[in-house]
C-alpha cells in the first residue's frame, strides 16, 4: 500500500474501460442517497416548524369546551377559573365565543361555505393563548373592538385566492371587513368537526373580537370557550379537576370538556402525519437503496470476475491478498463515493422539490427548511457503506481462489455444482437457439437473481406508491357512490343548536322556495365502547323510511323493535362486534335548555352500512329520546326544487337566522379529492425516480451482460447469426428477467403497501377502512416498466454489438 | 476456391500505422488442406479473418467461388456470406457454456432452419467420435472433446470453408494430432481447410504451406520435406 497513487491510477483505468456502467450505478446509488437525503430532510423540517410555530402563537395547553348550546358570562368565568387553588399554575386564561356561521366571500364565483366564528379577547398581549399570526393585511386592535372587523383563517384565504382585506358576510346577512388574513394554532391544519382534515376549500374561520362576536350571535357577555397555558410545574390533571369542580360551582348544570394540547385535531394530525410519513418515506428511500446494493453488487461481481485471471497473476507473483482486495474495492468505493456526490445533488433536488410543495401546501407561521446535515451524514453512509459492504463478497470469493484455479481458462463458465448444475440440465422446449436465453439466464442463477432483484425492487416502489393512490381513490370511490346513491343533489343544512321540528328555522328550511323536499335529522358525536375498545363516531338520527337518503347496508335491517345503530364494517371490526350483538353507545343526554351530559346507553347493532367511513353510525329519529332529543332537530337534508341550484338553496337560507351551514354532499368527496391531489403531487416526484431507477438498473446489467458474454455474441456473428438475432436473444433473456422482476416487485409491492397501510390506518386516517387496490393502470404502469423498458433496452446496444471488433473480441480469453 | 488479390492490412495503434498483411495474393483450391504458418505477429490470423470476413482489409479484395466478398458496404452480406460459405474453429474452441455438445451443434443448425437438426447434430457428433458425450456440457468435457464439438459445429454447417485458427494450440500433442486428422479429412471429403498455425510440425501434413512473416508471403508450396502422414508427426 505504499503508492496509494498507482493504486488509484489503476482503479481509474478500470472505472473508464466500464465508465458507462460506472455512472449508472452511481446514479443508481444517487437516487437512492438522494431519495433517503431529500425525504428524510422533511421530516425535521416539519417538526422543527410545527415546534416553533405553535411555541410562537402559544398553543393552548388546556382548553375547556361548553356542551353544546351552553353559555356563561365571560367575566364569571375567569373569576372562577382564579379561584382555584392551584391558580398560580395557570399563566394564561383566555374567555372565547365560537359559534357556527355561514362564510359568503363571492367575487364572480359563487363561494358560500360554512364557517366558524371566533370570538377572541384583544388586548396588548393577544399572543398570551393561541395567537393569531398574520400572514397579510394588519392584525385587530383594540380599536377594532366591538366593530364588524375580522381576521379572515389564512388556508381558507389562499385556497380561493382572496385579496389581503374585503368584505364577506356571515350567517344573518351581516357584513363583516376582514382586516387582514391569518393563522392560529387550532387551524394550522383546517379541520371542522363534520369532515375530520384539510377543509380549507369548505371551511372558514373567521377571527373577530370577542365583543364583536357577542353581539353578533347574541349573547352579550357570554362564551361557551376557555382555552389556558399552564406553567411548566403544573400538573394537567390537578388544574383540569380545579376547574371543573369551579365551574360546576358557579355555573350549576352547565356541561363541560377538557381537551389536551394533543387531543387538539390540526395537532394529532399534524404530528401524527410526521410518524407515519417518516415510515413511509424511509420505506421508499430503503428500496431505493437496496436497488442500488443490488445493482452496484451485480456490477462490482462481474468486474472482480473478469479481473479474475489478473488476480490470479498476483497471486501467482505472491502478492497478498489484502493488496489483491485492494483495488476492485478501491473500485466500489469510489463508485460508491460518485453516487453519493450525485446523490447529494439529486438529494439538495429533491428536498427543494419537497420543501416548495410542503410550504405551499401546508403553510405553517414558520416554515424553514435548513440543509439538514445529519440526514445527508446518514445517506452518505449508507451510500458508501452499502454499495462497499456489497463489493465485499465477491472481493472476498475472489480472493480466496487457488491461483491455478484463477488463471485456468474456463474458470468462469459455470461449473457442475449445486443449484447452477441443476438448473442446467432442466429440459427446455424449443431450438437451441431459442433455449438460449434462459440457459444462460439458469447457468448463473445468481446473478440473474440479483438483476431481477434489482429491478423487482424497483416495481416494488411503483407499485407500492401508485397502489397507495388507487387505494384512496377506491375508497373515495366507495364513499361517493354511497354518500350520492339516487341523489346525487341532496345538500346538508347544519342549524345552529337544537330545535322543535316546527321551530321556525326549521320551518324555514322546510318551505324554502328553491327547497323540493327536506328531511329532518340529528347529528351527535358520540363514542362506541366495547370492553376497552372504542370508537368515536358521529351519529345521525333519521328517519329510516325518508325518501332521500338512507343508509346502503352491507347487513342486518334499518327497523328495530328496540334502540339499534348502523355502524361501519371497520367500527363492528374494530370492536369485534356483529349485527345482533349489543354495544356501549356513549353519547349526549339533554338535561336542560343548554345543558348535556354524556351518558352510556346499551344498544343493539342492527345493521352494518356500506360508507368505508369509520365514524359514520346511524339510527332511526324514534330513539332520539335516547338523547332528550325527542321531535328535536340540528340538520335537515334536502333536495333542491327544479330548476333551482345549490347556491340558489345557499342564498336563501344563508338569510335566515339558526342556520349555521348548507353544504352539499358532493363536497365531501371535493374534500378527499383535494387530498388526493397532495399525494398524488407527492408520489409523482417519486414515480419518476422509480422510472429512472428501473430503466438504469436494467440498462446496466444488460450492459453488463454483453460485456460478459461478448466472446460468445462475437462467435454467433462469427458463424454468421445477425445482430438482430442476437439483440433478439438478449431481449428475451431481458423479457424473461422483466417478467419475474416484475412478478417478484408486484408482490413485494403489495405487501408493502399492506404495511404502510397498516401502520398509517393506525395513526393518521384511523377512520378509513382501506384494502390494498391496484388498479389496472398501475399494473400496466409496472409491466411497462419491468418488462417493456428491461426488454428494450438491449436496443440501446445495438451500436455496441454492431461496432464490436470481432477478431480481437474472439481472441479475448474471458 | 479463395483468392486474395493484392490485401493490405493496417492497423493505426495511436500514431503509429501497423501493418499487418502488405499486398498479398493467395489463391486456395476447393479440397485444398492448406497450413498458414508464421511466428506471432507475422499476419495469419488476420489473413484468416479476412477471409472469413471477420475483418475488412484496407486494400485488395477477396474472391470466394469467383463473387467478390463484400467487404465494407454491406454487413448483412457479410453475416451472410460467413452463415453460408465459411465455418470457423478457435483456438479457445468458443463454445457456449450453457449449451451441451449437442445444443452447441444443433444451434448452427437451428440458426439454419435446417430440418432434423437434432438427429443431424447427433451425428456430425459421432463423426468426431463424441457419439458418447452428446449431452456433457463444454466444462464437462476435455480441452480435445471441446475442440471436436467446436469442429463439428463447424462441420454442421455444412459450408465448403473451413477456417482454423491455432486448433491445436490449446492441446496435447495426442489430442492435437486426433483433431489435426480430423480436420485432413475433411479436406479429402471436398472441403477446403485453412489451417493457422505456428507450429511447423503440423504444416508437414499439409498438401501446402504458406509461410508468412511481417505481413509478407515468404513461402508457398508443398511441406518442406514432403508431405508425411499424421503418425509421423511429434512435436
Amino acid at each position: 500500500m505504499t503508492n496509494l497513487r498507482f493504486w488509484l491510477r489503476w482503479s481509474w483505468r478500470d472505472l473508464r474501460e466500464r465508465w458507462l456502467q460506472v455512472a449508472a450505478i452511481a446514479l443508481i446509488i444517487a437516487l437512492g442517497t438522494g431519495t433517503y437525503a431529500g425525504l428524510g430532510s422533511s421530516m425535521p423540517w416539519r417538526e422543527q416548524s410545527y415546534d416553533t410555530s405553535y411555541a410562537q402563537l402559544n398553543m393552548y395547553d388546556m382548553r375547556v369546551l361548553f356542551t353544546n348550546g351552553s353559555y356563561v358570562n365571560g367575566e364569571e368565568l375567569i373569576a372562577a377559573v382564579e379561584s382555584i387553588e392551584h391558580a398560580g399554575w395557570i399563566e394564561a386564561a383566555e374567555p372565547r365565543l365560537i359559534a357556527p356561521t355561514l362564510v359568503d366571500v363571492s367575487d364572480g364565483e359563487d363561494v358560500l361555505v360554512p364557517g366558524r366564528i371566533m370570538g377572541v379577547t384583544i388586548s396588548e398581549d393577544r399572543s398570551a393563548v393561541n395567537g393569531i399570526h398574520i400572514n397579510a393585511g394588519r392584525s385587530l386592535t383594540a380599536e377594532d373592538s366591538g366593530q364588524p372587523r375580522a381576521i379572515l383563517e389564512y388556508n381558507f384565504a389562499a385556497y380561493y385566492d382572496l385579496p389581503p382585506q374585503g368584505t364577506i358576510l356571515i350567517s344573518g346577512g351581516q357584513a363583516l371587513d376582514y382586516v387582514g388574513q391569518g393563522m392560529t394554532p387550532e387551524y394550522f391544519m383546517v379541520i371542522s368537526d363534520e369532515i375530520g382534515f384539510k377543509e380549507e376549500s369548505d371551511f372558514a374561520v373567521v377571527m373577530l373580537p370577542l365583543e364583536t362576536a357577542q353581539t353578533l350571535t347574541d349573547h352579550p357577555e357570554q362564551v361557551n370557550d376557555l382555552v389556558l397555558t399552564l406553567a411548566d410545574e403544573a400538573d394537567w390533571e390537578t388544574v383540569r379537576a380545579e376547574v371543573e369542580a369551579a365551574i360546576a360551582a358557579h355555573f350549576r348544570g352547565t356541561g363541560v370538556s377538557f381537551m389536551h394540547t394533543e387531543d387538539d385535531p390540526a395537532y394529532t394530525m399534524l404530528y401524527g402525519d410526521l410518524e407515519g410519513d417518516d415510515q413511509i418515506f424511509k420505506l421508499i428511500a430503503y428500496l431505493f437503496l437496496a436497488g442500488a446494493a443490488f445493482g452496484t453488487f451485480n456490477l462490482s461481481s462481474r468486474i472482480v470476475e473478469a479481473q479474475r485471471r489478473q488476480i490470479g497473476v498476483g497471486m501467482a507473483l505472491g502478492l497478498p491478498r489484502r493488496l489483491l482486495a485492494f483495488r476492485p474495492l478501491l473500485v466500489g468505493a469510489q463508485i460508491a463515493l460518485l453516487g453519493v456526490v450525485f446523490g447529494v445533488l439529486i438529494g439538495v433536488l429533491i428536498s427543494n422539490l419537497f420543501g416548495g410543495m410542503m410550504r405551499d401546501l401546508m403553510p405553517m407561521p414558520v416554515f424553514e427548511t435548513p440543509f439538514q446535515w445529519g440526514i445527508f451524514a446518514q445517506a452518505a453512509v449508507l451510500g458508501i457503506g452499502l454499495p462497499l459492504a456489497a463489493t465485499f463478497y465477491p472481493v472476498w470469493r475472489a480472493v480466496r481462489v487457488q491461483p491455478i484455479d484463477a488463471i485456468k481458462t474456463g474458470h468462469l463458465i459455470a461449473k457442475g455444482g449445486g443449484l447452477t448444475s441443476l438448473l442446467a440440465r432442466v429440459p427446455l422446449p424449443g431450438k437451441s437457439f431459442t433455449q438460449m436465453p434462459l440457459r444462460n439466464l439458469l447457468r448463473a442463477p445468481r446473478r440473474t437473481l440479483l438483476t431481477l432483484l434489482g429491478v423487482a425492487m424497483a416495481i416494488t416502489t411503483q407499485i407500492a406508491m401508485i397502489g397507495m393512490l388507487d387505494t384512496f381513490n377506491e375508497v373515495i370511490d366507495q364513499g361517493e357512490q354511497e354518500f350520492m346513491q339516487d341523489s346525487p343533489d341532496r345538500m346538508i343544512v347544519a342549524l345552529n343548536n337544537f330545535y322543535p321540528v316546527n321551530a321556525e328555522p326549521v320551518l324555514a328550511v322546510e318551505q324554502a322556495g328553491p327547497v323540493a323536499e327536506a328531511v329532518p335529522a340529528i347529528q351527535l358525536g358520540g363514542e362506541l365502547l366495547r370492553g376497552n375498545d372504542s370508537v368515536e363516531i358521529s351519529l345521525e338520527l333519521l328517519d329510516l323510511d325518508n325518501p332521500l337518503w338512507t343508509p346502503n347496508l352491507l347487513e342486518g335491517r334499518l327497523e328495530s323493535d328496540g334502540p339499534g345503530i348502523i355502524i361501519a364494517e371497520k367500527a363492528a371490526d374494530d370492536l369485534g362486534v356483529g349485527v345482533g350483538d349489543t354495544i356501549t353507545l356513549k353519547h349526549p343526554r339533554r338535561e336542560g335548555m343548554f345543558a348535556y351530559h354524556m351518558v352510556e346507553s346499551e344498544i343493539e347493532v342492527i345493521a352494518i352500512h356500506a360508507n368505508p367511513l369509520r365514524y359514520l353510525s346511524y339510527m332511526s329519529r324514534d330513539q332520539a329520546g335516547l338523547m332528550g332529543l325527542e321531535n328535536m332537530v340540528n340538520v335537515l337534508y334536502l333536495n333542491p326544487a327544479d330548476g333551482s341550484t345549490a347556491t340558489d338553496v345557499k342564498r336563501v337560507l344563508f338569510a335566515q337566522p339558526g342556520i349555521a351551514s348548507v353544504r352539499e354532499v358532493g363536497m365531501f368527496i371535493r374534500i378527499f379529492r383535494d387530498m388526493m391531489s397532495l399525494l398524488v403531487g407527492f408520489m409523482s416526484v417519486v414515480v419518476i425516480a422509480v422510472l429512472a431507477l428501473a430503466f438504469l438498473i436494467a440498462f446496466n446489467s444488460t450492459s453488463i451482460n454483453v460485456d460478459e458474454r461478448a466472446r460468445e455474441i462475437a462467435t454467433l456473428f462469427a458463424f454468421g447469426v445477425p445482430v438482430r438475432t442476437v439483440t433478439r436473444m438478449t431481449m428475451v433473456e431481458n423479457l424473461i428477467t422483466g417478467i419475474l422482476g416484475t412478478l417478484i416487485g408486484i408482490g413485494l409491492g403489495l405487501l408493502s403497501l399492506q404495511w404502510m397501510l397498516d401502520s398509517r390506518i393506525e395513526t393518521m386516517l384511523p377512520d378509513l377502512s382501506l384494502s390494498v387496490v391496484l388498479s389496472p393502470l398501475a399494473l400496466a404502469l409496472a409491466i411497462l416498466l419491468g418488462v417493456v423498458v428491461v426488454t428494450l433496452t438491449p436496443l440501446l446496444n445495438l451500436r455496441k454489438l454492431t461496432r464490436m471488433n470481432l477478431p480481437s473480441t474472439l481472441r479475448v480469453v474471458e | 476456391m479463395i483468392h486474395l488479390e493484392n490485401i493490405s492490412k493496417r492497423y493505426q495503434v495511436g500514431d503509429v500505422s501497423v501493418s499487418a498483411l502488405d499486398n498479398v495474393s493467395l489463391t486456395v483450391e476447393k479440397g485444398e488442406f492448406v497450413v498458414v504458418l508464421g511466428p506471432s505477429g507475422s499476419g495469419k490470423t488476420t489473413m484468416l479473418n479476412v477471409i472469413g470476413a471477420l475483418d475488412v482489409p484496407t486494400e485488395g479484395q477477396v474472391y470466394i467461388n469467383g463473387d467478390r466478398l463484400p467487404l465494407v458496404s454491406k454487413q448483412t452480406d457479410r453475416f451472410k456470406f460467413r452463415r453460408e460459405t465459411v465455418s470457423f474453429i478457435f483456438q479457445s474452441f468458443n463454445l457456449f457454456p450453457s449449451l451441451t455438445a449437442l445444443e452447441n451443434v444443433q444451434l448452427v443448425l437451428d440458426m439454419a432452419d435446417a430440418p432434423d437438426a437434432r438427429e443431424k447434430a447427433i451425428e456430425v457428433l459421432n463423426d468426431v467420435g463424441l457419439g458418447e458425450r452428446i449431452n456433457h456440457f463444454p466444462h464437462e468435457l476435455s480441452g480435445g472433446e471441446q475442440q471436436r464439438v467446436a469442429i463439428a459445429r463447424a462441420l454442421a454447417t455444412g459450408n465448403p470453408v473451413l477456417l482454423a485458427d491455432e486448433p491445436t494450440g490449446e492441446l496435447d500433442f495426442r489430442t492435437g494430432v486426433q483433431i489435426l486428422d480430423l480436420l485432413r479429412r475433411q479436406a479429402e471429403a471436398g472441403k477446403t481447410v485453412l489451417v493457422v498455425t505456428h507450429n511447423r510440425e503440423i504444416s508437414r501434413v499439409a498438401d501446402r504451406v504458406v509461410e508468412l512473416s511481417s505481413g509478407h508471403i515468404i513461402s508457398d508450396g508443398a511441406p518442406r520435406g514432403g508431405k508425411v502422414s499424421i503418425a509421423e508427426l511429434s512435436w
